[in-house]
């Protein structure tokens, strides 16, 4: 008996002593990284901050590339960015748990009144475009399909792509005999909005109907979860048209369609394209403002900003700092790493509005 | 199970002998379809994150921070640490609550109205959806702190844990025989020493499984520690801040536009898979040793 309860007790121990170890590589893990040990100190080097941001997933990668070469520059200062989704970090920014939000659909008026911490400024960080994609065998890439017609797809009325309306701006393209099926996002998302903000814009029917938002009463087709979720959806059923970020279609080689802007020209989805709505819309002093369908020659129609979002009086001197100086830099150097990862540049025209921006963030309790 | 052959000479086959072996062929075959059909599945899943994730495997997947998107490399080494953490701050909660009430519940309270309260309640807890869990745990605890941390993380996982544990331990103890218990206390031990030395040890084999079963069950738990854990690109430098985990980036990776980030997502995946088959295999040595 006794020595059974020994043995027992023996592999006990050691199954303690394994998870000891564990801990140990754990504890000691955290401290050999060195450049994100104690906030609370200052030390010879300056203080140590780590910022908590979260928000849209569109801008997760592009977060994630500038975070990683922003403590090249600037090594006191750690960003750990989630993307929770743009609603739940405009959630979490009102509920002030985390330290700035980042969302691809400004925050509404009564969002706006109900963050704890008072007044938000929108920060243009980034510009996202929506590709229309499309599965129809035997059809090229880079169909045209003009704003009318779009609207009337998703609105349910066109529902076959051998409709005369599709054929009547693809001359020589033969459309086979195929009903129409939609995708849509299903989650919460800024690509629905911008993408809803655009069909409203050029549909007075889509506008009284369904209008715009993050989700939206789609009047049919399939749902799908994510930029994945869509994208599965349109390869796994022939005939099927959908939207997804173009970052997306360009990396997983997706079939995209034209669009007709609003000067009348064919365009492509492209960075380009994104950047140029930005330069061509107006946009007004708090920057919270849907960029769809904006004048100049090559625009693409189906654009939108991404904003970080942070409240304008920060309590936390530190932090503060830390996090406007980060923001400077993102508008700044941090856009050289947009193109490579499919994200569009800020126009050169707005930046120095941004910087005025953050010049009237206020600190201190 | 007696081999007809070799009975042949003495028993004298009945006259359905015949129709009743096809029956027994066709039943047999049956039940071993029936079992393929429950294991093929389980090593398809197996099989195909072996195949689609091992080759993203390497050292630096092990010791390495999460390289940024779009970017080959890189590893996983915050959010296997992380995600052992956590499975530590919810096993230090989960497993002496869950094991405690199961003993009150089994030992010292079996049929009052509070023991069938608490029953009641832990079968309905089982069935919450985790993500609900998660916020709870949000609201009480991550917007009461201010921030996002291991410990809200591990309280929520910890509260998915403890009904697991609480029912496969309470049924293990019940199924120790009362005349055990009646041995000690005739041989002079107090009720507590009985349930120490005597209960808690017989049913010891069952009652680790339980635990195993409830440690294994939070270690892929996702919706959970989205509002609570949060998820780090970096080591967390303690249990106050937030803290990564192999599943929110196994959910981070797959939600990406880059390939070199699904391949990390699937080799994640096979990781936190061997993490668990890992668990229930300590706990089986455990227990093997312990029955030598």
């Amino acid at each position: 008996m006794l020595a059974k309860l020994a043995k027992r007790n023996k592999v006990l121990i050691g199954a303690l002593a394994l998870l000891a170890i564990v801990m140990t590589i754990a504890v000691s893990g955290c401290g050999s990284t060195g450049t994100n040990t104690g906030n609370s100190v200052g030390t010879a080097s300056g203080k140590q901050v780590m910022l908590n941001g979260a928000g849209s997933t569109f801008d997760l990668p592009l977060f994630t590339k500038m975070f990683a070469e922003y403590p090249k520059v600037n090594p006191n200062i750690n960003v750990n960015y989630q993307g929770v989704g743009s609603g739940a970090g405009i959630q979490q920014l009102s509920d002030m748990t985390i330290d700035f939000g980042a969302s691809d659909a400004p925050m509404k008026d009564e969002q706006m009144a109900a963050a704890k911490g008072g007044k938000i400024l929108h920060i243009p960080i980034t510009l996202g475009a929506v590709a229309i994609a499309y599965n129809v065998p035997g059809v090229p890439k880079k169909i045209k399909i003009a704003p009318d017609v779009l609207a009337d797809i998703f609105l349910g009325k066109i529902k076959n792509w051998n409709d005369p309306r599709i054929a009547a701006d693809n001359p020589g393209v033969k459309f086979p005999d195929l009903a129409i099926n939609t995708a849509h996002r299903s989650d919460g998302s800024g690509t629905n909005y911008i993408v809803t903000t655009y069909l409203s814009s050029i549909s007075p029917e889509w506008k009284e109907k369904i209008g715009s938002g993050t989700s939206v009463n789609w009047p049919g087709g399939v749902g799908g979860k994510g930029n994945p979720g869509v994208a599965q959806a349109i390869q796994q059923t022939p005939g099927t048209i959908g939207y997804i970020e173009l970052a997306y279609a360009i990396q997983n080689n997706i079939t995209y369609a034209q669009m007709k802007n609003k000067d009348g020209k064919w365009v492509s989805p492209s960075l380009e394209g994104a950047s140029e709505s930005a330069a061509g819309a107006t946009i007004p002093d708090d920057m919270r403002v849907m960029i769809v369908n904006a004048p100049g020659e090559k625009v693409y129609p189906i654009s939108g900003f991404s904003w970080v979002l942070l409240y304008q009086h920060q309590k936390d001197k530190t932090k503060g700092k830390a996090l406007v100086e980060l923001l400077k830099w993102m508008v700044h150097d941090g856009q050289n790493y947009s193109e490579s990862l499919d994200y569009a540049k800020l126009p050169q025209s707005m930046v120095g509005r941004i910087d005025k921006m953050l010049g009237t963030v206020t600190y201190g309790s | 199970m007696m081999d007809p052959a070799d009975n042949a000479v003495t028993i004298d086959l009945p006259s359905n002998y015949a129709v009743r072996r096809y029956k027994d062929w066709v039943m047999s075959g049956l039940l071993i379809l029936a079992t393929l059909i429950a294991v093929t599945p389980l090593f398809m899943v197996l099989g195909y994150v072996v195949l689609k994730g091992a080759t993203a495997i390497n050292l630096s997947f092990f010791t390495e921070l999460p390289k940024p998107f779009g970017e080959v490399g890189g590893g996983v080494a915050n959010a296997i640490v992380g995600t052992l953490i956590l499975i530590f701050v919810s096993s230090i909660i989960g497993i002496p609550v869950g094991i405690l009430s199961a003993i009150y519940l089994s030992e010292y309270d079996r049929h009052s109205w509070l023991a069938n309260a608490v029953r009641f309640t832990t079968d309905v807890l089982m069935g919450i959806p985790s993500i609900i869990v998660g916020i709870v745990v949000y609201t009480a605890l991550v917007l009461a702190m201010g921030n996002f941390s291991a410990i809200a993380g591990g309280v929520a996982l910890a509260i998915i844990m403890i009904p697991t544990v609480i029912r496969a331990t309470e049924e293990m103890l019940n199924l120790v025989p009362y005349s055990l218990r009646e041995a000690a206390y005739a041989l002079g031990f107090p009720k507590w020493r009985t349930v120490l030395q005597i209960v808690l040890p017989a049913a010891a084999k069952g009652i680790i499984t339980g635990v195993m079963l409830g440690v294994a069950r939070v270690a892929g738990e996702t919706a959970p520690l989205l509002f609570t854990a949060f998820g780090n690109s970096y080591w967390s430098r303690s249990i106050t801040e937030p803290i990564a985990a192999l599943p929110l980036q196994i959910f981070n990776y797959t939600m990406s536009p880059y390939k070199a980030q699904h391949a990390q997502a699937w080799a994640a995946a096979l990781i936190l898979i061997v993490l668990v088959i890992a668990l229930n295999l300590i706990a089986r040595f455990a227990l093997r040793s312990k029955n030598a």
